[in-house]
């Protein structure tokens, strides 16, 4: 397997207080990596270094196989970027702006800004000037003008604030069409652990300037548990059901009347109608996968941060 | 470069700064105009005694006005790009920070020495074409006399071109629009008096040394330009 782009020992320090701390990244050719974290976690910081606009005070980057230095310019050619705010020049036109970033970029594909235009919805609105946009509108022109130079690293730091569900839910899907179809790799960042989650192969989690985990999505899938939940005003007597009659032991009672049961073995209609016998009011049931918000704020926990 | 500088242009919409451009040299125009015709009625020592005079006066005007010019160059194309952060995505293009950042100044430089210079030829025939009715001016103009002229204007629109440099250091310190603009005016104050003909800007030294000063904070401004953070 091939790397893209590696950190080795990455620090950057501001004041004297390391925002960014020892960090080492490995991103995978072909893969979607998910930087997860507060906000003030250092993942902008992480991504500014990558593009050369911010400078570490240690460590490297190495980026397609070359290391990153201050005149790099032939690797930046190689990437598509949103870094923080959607920046354009206003008072152009949307198309405008895509045009002079192809221009910059020595891409003359013009074909291709109608193209992203369209993958990212904003076709019949390119005349427009790009300060009459809304927001949401901004951050879709910002990623149409990430992918017209079709780039071989996606770098998206926080693509969908601003955006309703909707269109969160079309972009995730056009990340993951172009990784697929047109092999492009993507550093996402994110504060919200729900999008990373359905997007990313290989998630970093980070806090507070360091690099807490660096795992794959397959090992996660691995170690989360599936678990039947039930809702009932006598959880104790219920466990206690289980647990004796079933035997049952791994039996958790949650709060608010939860009882979890890892033990899928025993079929839920079973489980259940022996509640039904023993007089347990059930007020529902419910299926679950051990959500990963849990394995990672067992992470953050375990890394002595209150999260 | 070139590339570069159109695409520049395109950003500000250069076209909108000529034709401001030419309407100033036409108001320019008038007001030497006025002067010349209202002139002759007050008994004081004549301004408008002979060509030199008058074209050392245009001259005055029309730097002063370009100074200004190219410090609402320089706040819209280097300083609106830091306060707006659009300098973050030009950075990110495959191309040396150096190079962008020459393009701009480039721009500015060259503007100004060309509407500095054509400028001055627009009002000095303007004045010569009403002369030639109103009489104005007794003495003769020889080819002489024009050719000596051009270059002084030449010469004078080069340093001006440089020296209009200097408002970006301090446009740059706070990446203040208002403080470019402000600092031109400084530097207009201290360039365009025009005495009875004298100007600081005659003293050969004043004008060399503010074009040299213009050319170093351009220098500053490049030299380090590919170590800094863009971004905090």
């Amino acid at each position: 397997m091939t790397y893209i782009l590696r950190t080795k020992q990455l620090t950057r320090t501001y004041r004297g207080k390391e925002v960014v701390s020892n960090v080492n990244l490995n991103i995978k050719q072909g893969e979607i990596y998910g930087m997860l974290g507060p906000n003030g976690a250092g993942k902008s910081t992480v991504m500014k270094m990558i593009t050369n606009l911010v400078k570490p005070t240690a460590g490297e980057i190495e980026i397609f196989g070359e290391r990153l230095t201050d005149t790099s310019y032939r690797q930046l050619g190689r990437m598509g970027t949103i870094i923080e705010n959607p920046i354009f020049y206003e008072k152009m036109t949307a198309r405008d702006n895509l045009d002079l970033h192809c221009e910059y970029m020595g891409y003359h594909n013009k074909k291709s800004i109608d193209e992203a235009l369209e993958l990212v919805n904003l076709k019949g609105i390119e005349k427009k000037a790009v300060k009459e946009f809304s927001l949401g509108m901004k951050q879709r022109l910002a990623i149409a003008r990430a992918i017209t130079t079709k780039p071989e690293l996606l770098i998206l730091d926080e693509p969908i604030n601003g955006l309703d569900p909707l269109g969160i839910k079309e972009l995730r899907d056009l990340f993951k069409m172009l990784c697929k179809q047109y092999g492009i790799t993507i550093l996402i960042s994110s504060h919200i652990l729900g999008e990373i989650e359905l997007i990313a192969d290989t998630i970093a989690v980070m806090n507070d300037g360091k690099l807490l985990q660096e795992v794959s999505m397959d090992h996660i899938a691995k170690q989360t548990v599936e678990y039947i939940e039930i809702t009932t005003n006598d959880s104790s007597k219920a466990a206690y059901v289980l647990e004796n009659h079933l035997h049952i032991s791994n039996v958790r009672v949650t709060d608010g009347g939860h009882i979890r049961i890892y033990d899928c073995h025993i079929p839920q209609s079973e489980m259940l109608k022996l509640l039904v016998l023993h007089d347990v009011e059930i007020d529902g049931v419910h299926k679950k996968k051990g959500s990963l918000e849990d394995y990672f704020l067992s992470i953050l926990n375990g890394g002595g941060i209150v999260a | 470069m070139l590339k570069l500088m159109k695409l520049e242009m395109r950003k500000i919409r250069i076209g909108n700064y000529i034709r401001a451009s030419m309407l100033v040299n036409v108001v320019i125009l008038g007001i030497i105009c006025i002067i010349s015709l209202t002139e002759g009625m007050e008994e004081e020592g004549l301004l408008f005694a002979d060509y030199d005079n008058v074209f050392s006066v245009i001259d005055t005007l029309i730097r002063g006005t370009y100074i200004v010019f190219a410090a609402v160059l320089i706040s819209q194309l280097v300083i609106d790009e830091f306060r707006n952060k659009s300098i973050t995505v030009l950075f990110m293009y495959p191309i040396s920070r150096k190079k962008l950042i020459a393009a701009k100044l480039l721009i500015i430089v060259l503007f100004t020495l060309a509407a500095d210079i054509v400028g001055n030829l627009f009002v000095d025939v303007g004045f010569y074409v009403l002369n030639v009715f109103a009489s104005v001016v007794s003495e003769p103009f020889t080819w002489f006399d024009a050719a000596h002229s051009l270059l002084t204007i030449v010469m004078s629109a080069l340093a001006t071109s440089f020296l209009s440099l200097i408002p970006l250091y301090f446009g740059m310190r706070n990446h203040s629009g208002a403080a470019t603009i402000v600092s031109s005016l400084i530097a207009v104050v201290f360039v365009c008096q025009n005495v009875d003909g004298f100007s600081m800007y005659s003293i050969i030294a004043v004008p060399i040394s503010l074009a040299l000063l213009g050319a170093a904070v351009a220098y500053i401004s490049i030299r380090n330009i590919e170590q800094v953070d863009v971004l905090k």
